[in-house]
């Protein structure tokens, strides 16, 4: 019965590749994401070819070119496939866990909640270690996670709308709060403002050692519980004559989601938009299966990062643009389109 | 029964309403008298009506009065905004920040300063042209709203969804304004976004009122036509009230009333959903009482919260907007949880 369901909706929507063509689907994700990447490290204020990045990268020679590329371009092109990975499978838990198709990290202000904690934590607790900021905003988003649906839950029901809309004011009061502790330190507004808009400039190599622990973790915890988010999505009493200990499998996900997204929030601050776009095209790839959805997302959302973060070094050349004001502005666009056609 | 319940509102608004007046006057002239230096009220009032001496004079008049004064005009239009949007979308969650208003007309004087700023900072033009490129953002972002939205307009919560899409995209075109802005620009831009009421001078209150006055009495005229909340939809249309037109007159109207309200004073959230809301529950459905009770109301929520930064975060200048975001953004949780029909 809900295989059936769930193939039908899904040959709705495309039809289920067979493994072959799914092997194609992956492979060609795979091949685009390390074009992207070597993209990433060759263009921008500076164009090398691509000699002087494999020179710099594998015979360090101490040139000016080699010094660009391998601390401040290599850093960006590892930080954001993460970054974008990680927020996008973050999306697809809570869009099947909120029954809600514009349900993201964003939408649901858990991006808004981590950014809080790392603010609070290196304003006023002076936390500095890149671990103690990644599991701050993680812990950040948990609890934000667990507000937004203990509302939506005393609201009466966990109806889409409401969620995003509680979210959405969550996130309002996060960005207030945030906004009363940085006048408070108006040394750091500057510093901050940058890192709040979401972007991959200027990270160490190091962030991506603390965060990508963190981003893996949660990526196995999502590729583990696909199954039981697969019963999910039709309705919670399908799920649980499927034999799907529910509380336990929301609760997975919710531990997944904020070691995701405080894990990116920690790298590049709350890169909007991510974790509701791609699921979208991982979906028209793949179909729903959560195994399928999960891989495609994440190679989706890594390269959509990694290109959306070329584009902002050109979109108000020679400036670098917030890499987060980009995937708002496309993400914006996207939420219009899914809102016009009444996906949501 | 409602006939009854209409004599004792009538009866009950005008007493309402004048208590709300003294509280508002009242905490006005706390608000002047409070500050690093404190003055006594009735110096307070004595120097207003033209005593006093010299230092006592240039506190008042040129400090303290303005921004009292510009809280008021600016939390009162707000709510008059919201009354209106609230009124003709039946609906209490609607308000002008989650209808892309502010954030349209933040765009709008982000660009404006940015467009028209010289390389040493300064405007070329007079500042008084702020709440014209205030307004023509805000036109255009709820303008977006309705065109997007389309036939969907017809249901406020759908329309809050739009709003948010928009507000979404408008914030990080903000965002990337700014960045790309000297830094003195950023500050200026950011402290705007919060909503701050101190550093007004009378020219700019003296340009607000100008504006304001004439969108009020508007405001007042087109209640008179505005249909009784207990009418449905289609019975309005029926009798010829709640016409496509009229309904578009309003919004505009609230557009333009919130523009200028912000054009100064920057984005202060949620006055324009909490003032009517708390202003139909102090004197009833009268559509008159409620809307001088939600300027009131909006005023003295605008004064109070500036007053409440001034205590807690003195001598650093927190933005008003973030303490009625505070405040605002749990009441907006509760509304929605404590009605259930919200899920058009």
């Amino acid at each position: 019965m809900q295989a059936n369901v769930l193939h039908e909706v899904s040959s709705n929507a495309t039809p289920l590749p067979r493994s072959t063509s799914l092997g194609l689907v992956y492979g060609g994700l795979l091949i685009t994401l390390v074009a992207a990447m070597v993209l990433s490290v060759t263009v921008g204020y500076r164009i090398y070819s691509l000699p002087q990045a494999f020179a710099a990268l594998f015979a360090f020679d101490g040139s000016e070119a080699a010094t660009v590329i391998t601390s401040l371009r290599l850093p960006r092109a590892i930080i954001a496939p993460l970054v974008g990975a990680g927020l996008a499978i973050a999306g697809v838990q809570v869009q099947t866990l909120a029954r809600n198709r514009i349900a993201s990290p964003d939408t649901l202000g858990l991006n808004a909640g981590a950014s809080l904690a790392v603010v609070v934590a290196s304003a006023v607790f002076g936390v500095g270690s890149l671990i103690g900021l990644s599991l701050t905003a993680a812990l950040g988003a948990l609890v934000t996670s667990l507000v937004v649906f203990a509302i939506a839950a005393g609201a009466g029901g966990l109806s889409p709308i409401r969620i995003v809309l509680i979210g959405v004011t969550i996130a309002g009061l996060g960005q207030s709060i945030v906004q009363i502790i940085l006048t408070n330190n108006e040394a750091q507004l500057q510093n901050l403002l940058f890192w709040l808009a979401g972007s991959f400039v200027d990270r160490p190599m190091t962030l991506a050692l603390s965060g990508g622990p963190f981003i893996l973790a949660g990526a196995a915890l999502a590729l583990l519980l696909a199954r039981p988010l697969d019963a999910l999505q039709a309705d919670d009493e399908t799920a649980k004559g499927l034999g799907v200990p529910l509380t336990l499998v929301r609760i997975g996900c919710f531990v997944s989601v904020s070691l995701l997204t405080g894990a990116s929030v920690a790298m590049a601050g709350p890169v909007s938009f991510v974790g509701l776009v791609v699921p979208h095209a991982a979906r028209r790839l793949v179909g729903l299966r959560h195994g399928r959805q999960i891989i495609a997302a994440a190679l989706i959302g890594a390269i959509y990062a990694v290109l959306a973060d070329v584009a902002a070094r050109f979109v108000i050349f020679p400036v670098e643009a917030p890499v987060g004001a980009i995937t708002a502005v496309l993400g914006g666009i996207v939420l219009v389109a899914l809102l016009r056609r009444r996906a949501a | 029964m409602s006939g009854l319940t209409s004599t004792l509102t009538t009866a009950r608004a005008p007493i309402a309403l004048a208590v709300l007046g003294s509280i508002g006057l009242l905490l006005a002239l706390s608000g002047v008298a409070f500050g690093s230096s404190w003055i006594p009220l009735d110096q307070v009032a004595s120097v207003i009506l033209g005593a006093g001496e010299k230092t006592q004079k240039l506190i008042v008049l040129q400090l303290r009065l303005p921004r009292v004064a510009i809280a008021a005009l600016a939390g009162g239009g707000m709510a008059v905004a919201g009354f209106l949007l609230q009124k003709i979308t039946r609906n209490a969650l609607a308000s002008p920040g989650v209808l892309g208003v502010i954030d349209g007309a933040a765009l709008g004087v982000v660009v404006f300063l940015a467009v028209l700023s010289n390389e040493s900072n300064t405007l070329v033009t007079s500042i008084g042209y702020q709440p014209l490129a205030a307004m023509a953002g805000a036109v255009l972002g709820i303008g977006l709203v309705f065109l997007l939205s389309g036939r969907q307009s017809a249901s406020a919560v759908r329309l809050l969804l739009f709003g948010i899409a928009i507000a979404a995209v408008f914030k990080a075109l903000v965002m990337v304004m700014m960045l790309i802005g000297p830094i003195y620009r950023t500050s200026q831009a950011a402290r705007w976004i919060a909503g701050a009421v101190n550093e007004i001078n009378w020219s700019e209150i003296q340009i607000t009122l100008l504006m304001l006055l004439p969108l009020l009495a508007l405001a007042v005229l087109a209640a008179r036509k505005m249909p009784p909340a207990d009418l449905d939809e289609v019975s309005a249309r029926s009798i010829g009230l709640d016409l496509p037109i009229f309904r578009v007159l309003i919004f505009a109207l609230a557009a333009g009333l919130t523009a200028v309200s912000v054009a100064f004073v920057g984005g202060v959230g949620f006055i324009g959903l909490m003032a009517p809301h708390l202003a139909r529950l102090v004197v009833g459905r009268n559509i008159h009482a409620g809307l001088f009770a939600s300027f009131l109301l909006g005023a003295i929520m605008l004064i109070g919260a500036d007053l409440i930064v001034r205590v807690l975060f003195s001598p650093v200048e927190v933005p008003a907007g973030t303490v009625t975001a505070v405040i605002g953004a749990p009441y907006f949780l509760f509304l929605l949880m404590s009605r259930q029909r919200h899920d058009g």
